[in-house]
């Protein structure tokens, strides 16, 4: 009776929730069509055109408004979050694999990992490079500084991923490798692996995403070289063009071939075991 | 003691304030089949998981061949286990899951060796023509083969089975029980088999070890077990006894069936008259029996194949079963909501007292 | 001799093994630089440098300006406003991903829909907001079209409104997560039962449906509290350099090379998420939720 009035209200209510949602977006992709280059990032579109997506690639003639700075910021940004991804992920996976058995102080360890992410970027950014400068007295960089706080950042979120799949880990198999007198390790590479990679690719892609996107943490931790958030940051305090908006749209797009790839290879290792878990049922 | 397989020495183990299993003793013989019943909780499954090196005891030792293997790890013991689930791997095929232990154990066999064993080993489980199927492609009763095949090629002198049967339908298990005890006989391995059912046990095993709230009760051949049960639990939980509650005093036994005269009775924590339910007769309720008798009525009869079990209700509520076997002859038929009168020959009675020398 | 080595400290072994590396990690990266934070805080500040000289200049300087605690207050308000608007306008949506909708098909493509915004850069989805909110901006324009209004609304940019705006879209989806999550959890039945006893939908929500979804609610808030807390480049984007969170004072204080006054800060916005975590860890155990 009363989900007769509430459910299409409140389906009216999400798809104006959606609409606030993707606003922004649409907006965006709009005025990245400007004019250019004497249309500014606001309405009204004095005339559609590609202008600023050509513009990102060089391949407008030369204007008074400079090239955003991409090119190597975005080589950056990938490398860091290629090196970000292995890091966290292989820490997840330890530090999940060893939760597997109870042990002493596990409460702590658990919140000491999880602080990472609770803590806020500006925080740990101010203090690595505080460290940096003050105690060690080494040269701050994206590969190294900002990279180190970029992992203590995403590690959290592989371990947290990695202990859910783990927790439904079906440790009988594992059992019935050793009794066949194959050796933990072995064990773990040749039976554990394979059947937690859908976990792992998942715990990679959190990790990427969320290094290549960090933005507080780079701020502080890097030195002079850019990422990609930072040259967008930058962008901030001059006047802003529609440009940055075209690249928006590009990264988005961009993202959204990240995720196909991530949903083929998880499709791919999903179906097998999904069509174990049914043979199980039907069994 | 020097031809044991495998000896326990006061294996105990605790999860927080459960004790899983107390003070356990035992050991098998070489080319032996026993198994372990018991209720659920009652520690043969951790029994089987300690002997396999999945569990450590708190206390006691593990020997295996003759050596202490308490603080081996599982993957150096040689012991073969084959799980309830099976445990396949399920993202390999058949002959992959076969041939596993010797693919990635020390073992530095040429892969032509491994495939040769393999083969050999799906020959003699029955499994030709599967070999490269996903085990997700087989039905549950060659799920069971593989990893019994799998474990059966590493040659172990010990199979570990949990439940190994638990998993498949009534017609397959009968099947597998058979084939089970076939595969034993020919590779000579010793087989412990942990079984919640007192038939698939009784049917199986050489020897039948019996625990109950993890300890070992009782442990001899079936009709040791099944003829003289060691206490009021074992008779109860092996499902073939009627079982009173009275008082022993000296050589009579009295109960709701009157007083009966007491042979022989053993050592227990409380005064049980155990009757089994093949060994009751059934007499119209006007007869004078010449023995014990309780008054009962005829609830239900049920059909089990080679008999046929009557159900019988006294007036305090008990049900009374008693069993009658097809190859005796025609069963009688018993008109439901009569009285009828139970009897048996004393003689045939197990009874277990507090006074019992 | 391995013999006298017991499998139980075996396994010890190997669990401190395979813990190290990130125990390390997170010492080094994550509480080293915290501490390094509070240490800082007491050095002596000149003109472009920091000397380890123990004072506490920067904290008398901190609270002896209006510009720096009014800051912490600042932060704080808009914390509270956006973890309001955030519940408000997720919880709703989370009631019917998690709860009304019954296939579980739409209820995921519904939530990979709330996330698909998180595929465009943090910084490009803040700057967005401008020609959505500004004087010539979509809201004014939509507004105007429908005759809703005759005259553009002004305070819509570059104000604290605009800053509780875009972080109430940019967050609410966390809020909606995990919430949408617990209600998902929820066994359909027991709300059968009770509606067979004849309670209203409004009794059977604060009864039953609100409490079960509570530790949803909690970890949605820790989500939201910690990036909100944490927050300046949104402020910095959307107010026109007009609110000032902490985050901000930090960011410019370290521009002009004020470690010591910027390490101030920090550890007061560590104080402050640290009690706000904690107040919201005393409602929910974390650790067995997840």
């Amino acid at each position: 009776m009363e989900s007769r009035i509430l459910k299409p209200l409140l389906g009216f209510y999400v798809g104006l929730f959606v609409l606030f949602l993707y606003g922004p977006f649409v907006v965006l992709t709009i005025i990245s069509f400007q004019q250019g280059p004497e249309g500014g990032p606001q309405f009204p579109i004095i005339e559609w055109s590609t202008y600023w997506y050509r513009h990102i690639f060089g391949l407008t003639p030369p204007s008074r408004i400079a090239p955003l700075p991409v090119g190597e910021a975005l080589m950056r940004s990938l490398i860091l979050a290629f090196m970000t991804m292995v890091v966290s992920t292989v820490l997840g996976v330890m530090s999940a694999q060893a939760f597997r058995r109870k042990f002493k102080g596990s409460t702590v360890v658990f919140y000491l990992i999880v602080l990472g992410m609770m803590v806020p970027g500006v925080l740990t950014g101010l203090g690595t490079s505080l460290l940096a400068n003050n105690v060690i007295g080494i040269e701050r960089h994206w590969y190294t500084t900002a990279f180190a706080t970029h992992v203590a950042y995403t590690f959290p979120f592989a371990f947290l991923v990695m202990l859910a799949i783990l927790n439904r880990f079906d440790a009988s198999v594992e059992e019935a490798a050793w009794s066949l007198g194959v050796d933990p390790w072995t064990t773990f590479r040749k039976v554990t692996f394979p059947l937690i990679f859908p976990g792992v690719l998942s715990a990679m892609l959190f990790a990427f995403t969320l290094s290549l996107d960090e933005f507080p943490r780079t701020l502080f931790a890097s030195g002079r070289d850019q990422t990609l958030p930072l040259a967008i940051y930058g962008t901030f305090s001059v006047e802003i063009h529609p440009n940055i908006f075209a690249f928006g749209v590009l990264t988005t797009l961009f993202s959204f071939a990240l995720l196909s790839v991530y949903g083929i290879l998880m499709a791919m290792s999903v179906r097998r075991a999904k069509k174990a878990a049914m043979q199980e049922d039907i069994a | 003691m020097e031809t044991a397989v495998f000896r326990l020495e006061g294996v105990t183990k605790r999860y927080g304030d459960l004790v899983a299993l107390d003070n356990a003793t035992l050991s098998a013989g070489e080319n032996e089949y026993i198994s372990f019943l018991g209720p659920s909780g009652s520690g043969k499954t951790t029994l089987l998981r300690v002997i396999a090196g999945f569990e450590q005891p708190e206390q006691g030792r593990v020997y295996f061949q003759g050596r202490d293997i308490t603080n081996t790890p599982a993957h150096e013991r040689g012991i073969g286990f084959v799980f309830q689930n099976f445990a396949l791997f399920p993202h390999l095929t058949v002959i992959q899951n076969i041939g596993f232990g010797l693919t990635h154990g020390k073992h530095g066999l040429s892969a032509a060796e491994i495939d040769r064993r393999s083969r050999e080993m799906i020959d003699l489980v029955g499994l030709s023509g599967m070999e490269d199927r996903g085990v997700d492609q087989i039905s549950g009763g060659q799920r069971q083969r593989v990893a019994l095949a799998r474990t059966l090629t590493m040659q172990p002198k010990l199979v570990l089975l949990d439940e190994p049967l638990g998993a498949l339908d009534a017609n397959l298990r009968g099947r597998m029980r058979n084939e089970l005890r076939a595969i034993r006989e020919r590779l000579g391995v010793t087989f412990v088999h942990v079984t919640g059912s007192e038939n698939e046990a009784l049917a199986m095993g050489d020897r039948v070890v019996v625990l109950d709230r993890g300890r070992i009760i009782q442990s001899g051949t079936s009709d040791q077990i099944y003829d003289t049960p060691a206490s009021p639990d074992v008779a109860h939980f092996l499902n073939r006894f009627n079982m009173f509650d009275g008082t022993l005093s000296g050589n009579q036994f009295s109960g709701v069936f009157g007083t009966a005269p007491v042979s022989r009775a053993s050592r227990a924590d409380r005064d049980v008259y155990a009757i089994r339910y093949d060994r009751m007769r059934v007499l119209p309720v006007s007869a004078t029996p010449d023995g014990p008798a309780v008054k009962a009525t005829f609830i239900a009869a049920e059909y089990l194949g080679s008999s046929i079990m009557n159900f019988f209700e006294a007036s305090d509520g008990h049900v009374i079963e008693m069993e009658h076997h097809l190859s005796l002859g025609a069963p009688d038929s018993y008109e439901p909501r009569q009285d009828y009168l139970l009897t048996w020959n004393p003689e045939q009675a197990i009874v277990f007292g507090r006074e019992a020398a | 001799m391995s013999d006298t080595l017991t499998i139980e400290k075996r396994q010890n072994a190997t669990t401190r093994l395979l813990l190290a590396p990130g125990i390390i990690w997170m010492c080094l990266f994550l509480v080293a630089p915290i501490l390094m934070i509070v240490y800082v805080s007491f050095w002596t500040q000149t003109t472009f440098t920091i000397s380890p000289e123990p004072t506490l200049a920067s904290w008398k300087q901190f609270f002896g300006s209006a510009t720096y605690t009014g800051s912490l207050w600042t932060t704080i308000r808009i914390w509270l406003i956006v973890l309001t608007t955030t519940f408000l306008v997720g919880y709703p949506t989370a009631l019917f991903v998690g709860l009304l909708i019954k296939s579980k098909t739409l209820s995921t493509i519904l939530l990979v829909i709330c996330v698909i915004p998180f595929w465009t850069s943090f910084l490009i989805r803040v700057l967005a907001w401008r020609p959505m909110l500004g004087k010539e901006g979509a809201v004014n324009i939509v507004l105007m079209k429908l005759g809703i209004i005759r005259e553009p609304i002004e305070v819509l940019l570059f104000t604290e409104l605009s800053v509780i705006i875009g972080m109430t879209q940019i967050y609410c989806v966390f809020m909606v997560g995990p919430i949408a999550f617990m209600l998902a959890r929820i066994d359909r039945n027991i709300i059968e039962a009770a509606r067979d006893l004849g309670a209203g939908f409004g009794r059977i929500f604060w009864k039953i449906i609100f409490p079960l979804s509570l530790p949803g609610v909690v970890v949605g808030s820790i989500f939201v509290s910690v990036m909100v807390l944490g927050e300046f480049a949104t402020s910095g984007a959307l107010s026109g350099r007009k609110v000032n969170l902490l985050g901000n004072i930090i960011v410019t204080q370290v521009g002009s090379l004020k470690w010591a006054m910027a390490s101030v800060v920090g550890v007061i916005l560590t104080v402050v998420i640290g009690i706000v975590i904690a107040g919201f860890l005393r409602i929910v155990d974390l650790k067995r939720e997840l």
